[in-house]
């Protein structure tokens, strides 16, 4: 297999962007925008939470509020991974008691990240109510944990790794799947 | 934040680390600080993790600082003074280390008076090791913490004069914010006594003053050091008062400063020697977020060297 296969193209991206914004607006619309937050998780659900953001803006004329998550100080796995993960900035600039949370991610795999996030969200306050939304959703889940909202569901071989590229990071849009043992010694070894 | 990664297993001295390793340790603190801003003032980083609080000297501040930010990173601590350990017994460093690490500890925190001894226990145990200050060598982490303060507070650390003002030869402080400071691309100006301040320091790259408004005109920064009584009896100054009279800062030295020189100092204070009162807890003084800001540091660097000891 090539090192780098894309597997869905911009067009596809947004699609699945609308998808999970659809899913959130139809089940909260009541509760926008004063009870509702959307929390990114780094690195790339930072940039598909701002997306959801502006979808529900534009569709709704309501503007949830943007917070952002590095769960690096809440992993399983100091000192076992290769590399450390590099710290980034953690700004949850509102009370998240009673709050509506839909945590973002790009893809759900493991489940480890989202297992560090909710024990981070919790840290910050207690939210009345917790949802997960992903872009991807690839199986190979290894924790109890399913994502409410998904854009699209991909079936990849266990060797291979789902890697979101979005404008704002990388220039385009574009899902690709990449050799996994390859990134494993890497700092991005996520999910 | 760059793609620098993290690769020590030890924090030793400020001089081992570069400009970018300096400056992930600051990124990291960042992040820290806002920890014990929260309501849960607490994170599972270390869980799991066992650290030793090894302070072969006697030490408050730094101790108690580096045991709450283990206690916020949820590591499990132990507590050892030189008074209560082996050491006494004739037990050497060394082997005091190894037992410590036979129970499987994954960090040593110490405090030595001998300059390097970290260096040998750092290569032959597995342990990460941190240095809490030896001798009159290094204090790595009180150099990072007062590195990240002026960051805060002035945004940047290249181009800015600092005076660090007192006891620079016996003092570890000294030395370890010099180096972390020319390595940032401070400018750096060393005062007090010539006694105290032998021309020997200009090979660090610093400028050596033996009076105070030389050294603190026009500067940044002007960090005071304590002045230890029993150097006056080594005879390495007349009296306190003599040094209070040409290197403390007070209302009447303090107007060659700029209206926006930031006022450090390590602690403990001897108010009205190195510093007077009205300065000390004036609004240019920022000797309090000194201790804050310490906590934050040390929890970065003990996250970082936990990432990479390796077991």
């Amino acid at each position: 297999m090539p090192a780098k296969k894309e597997v869905c193209d911009a067009d596809g991206v947004k699609a699945a962007v609308e998808k999970v914004a659809d899913g959130i607006i139809s089940e909260f619309l009541d509760a926008f925008p004063e009870d509702f937050v959307v929390i990114g998780i780094h690195q790339q659900g930072v940039p598909l939470a701002r997306r959801l953001i502006d979808f529900i803006k534009n569709k709704t004329g309501y503007v949830p509020e943007l917070g952002m998550l590095d769960i690096s100080m809440y992993r399983d796995d100091i000192g076992v991974r290769q590399d450390l993960p590099q710290i980034s900035e953690t700004l949850i600039p509102f009370d998240m008691n009673d709050k509506i949370v839909i945590l973002v991610d790009d893809v759900l795999s493991s489940g480890r990240t989202i297992r560090a996030a909710l024990d981070a969200v919790t840290d910050y306050g207690r939210p009345g109510l917790i949802r997960l939304a992903v872009l991807v959703n690839r199986g190979s889940h290894e924790f109890p944990i399913g994502a409410d909202y998904t854009g699209m569901t991909l079936a990849v071989p266990a060797e291979r790794k789902v890697v979101v590229e979005f404008e704002e990071t990388e220039g385009h849009d574009r899902v690709c799947t990449i050799d996994w043992k390859k990134k494993r010694r890497s700092a991005k070894e996520d999910d | 934040m760059g793609k620098f990664t993290w690769t020590k297993k030890d924090l030793l001295s400020i001089y081992d680390l570069n400009a970018e390793e300096i400056c992930c340790i600051l990124d990291t603190a960042e992040e820290f600080k806002k920890v014990s801003q929260r309501n849960v003032k607490k994170v599972p980083a270390l869980r799991g993790k066992t650290v030793v609080n090894f302070f072969v000297e006697p030490s408050t501040r730094t101790r108690m600082s580096f045991e709450l930010a283990e206690q916020r990173l949820s590591a499990d601590i132990i507590n050892i003074s030189a008074s209560l350990s082996s050491l006494q017994k004739g037990e050497t460093l060394l082997d005091t280390a190894r037992n410590i690490e036979a129970l499987q500890a994954d960090l040593i925190v110490m405090r030595h008076s001998a300059a390097g001894a970290h260096v040998p226990l750092a290569d032959k145990i597995k342990c990460g090791v941190l240095n809490a200050g030896d001798g009159a060598h290094s204090h790595p982490t009180q150099a990072l913490l007062d590195t990240f303060t002026i960051r805060e507070k002035k945004g940047k650390i290249k181009g800015l004069k600092v005076a660090i003002v007192g006891d620079i030869l016996h003092s570890r402080v000294a030395r370890s914010d010099a180096w972390a400071l020319l390595k940032l691309g401070a400018e750096v100006r060393l005062a007090g006594p010539s006694t105290l301040v032998p021309r020997e320091f200009e090979k660090m790259g610093v400028k050596v003053c033996h009076n105070l408004k030389e050294a603190i005109k026009g500067v940044d920064v002007v960090n005071l050091l304590r002045i230890q009584h029993e150097r006056q009896k080594a005879g390495f100054f007349p009296s306190t008062g003599e040094y209070s009279k040409f290197f403390g800062l007070n209302e009447e030295t303090c107007k060659y400063l700029k209206p926006d020189t930031m006022i450090m100092h390590p602690g403990p204070i001897n108010r009205g020697i190195e510093l007077d009162s009205s300065l000390a807890d004036g609004s240019r003084s920022v000797i309090l977020e000194q201790v804050t800001n310490g906590l934050a540091v040390r929890m970065a660097v003990l996250f970082l060297v936990a990432g990479c000891v390796k077991k």
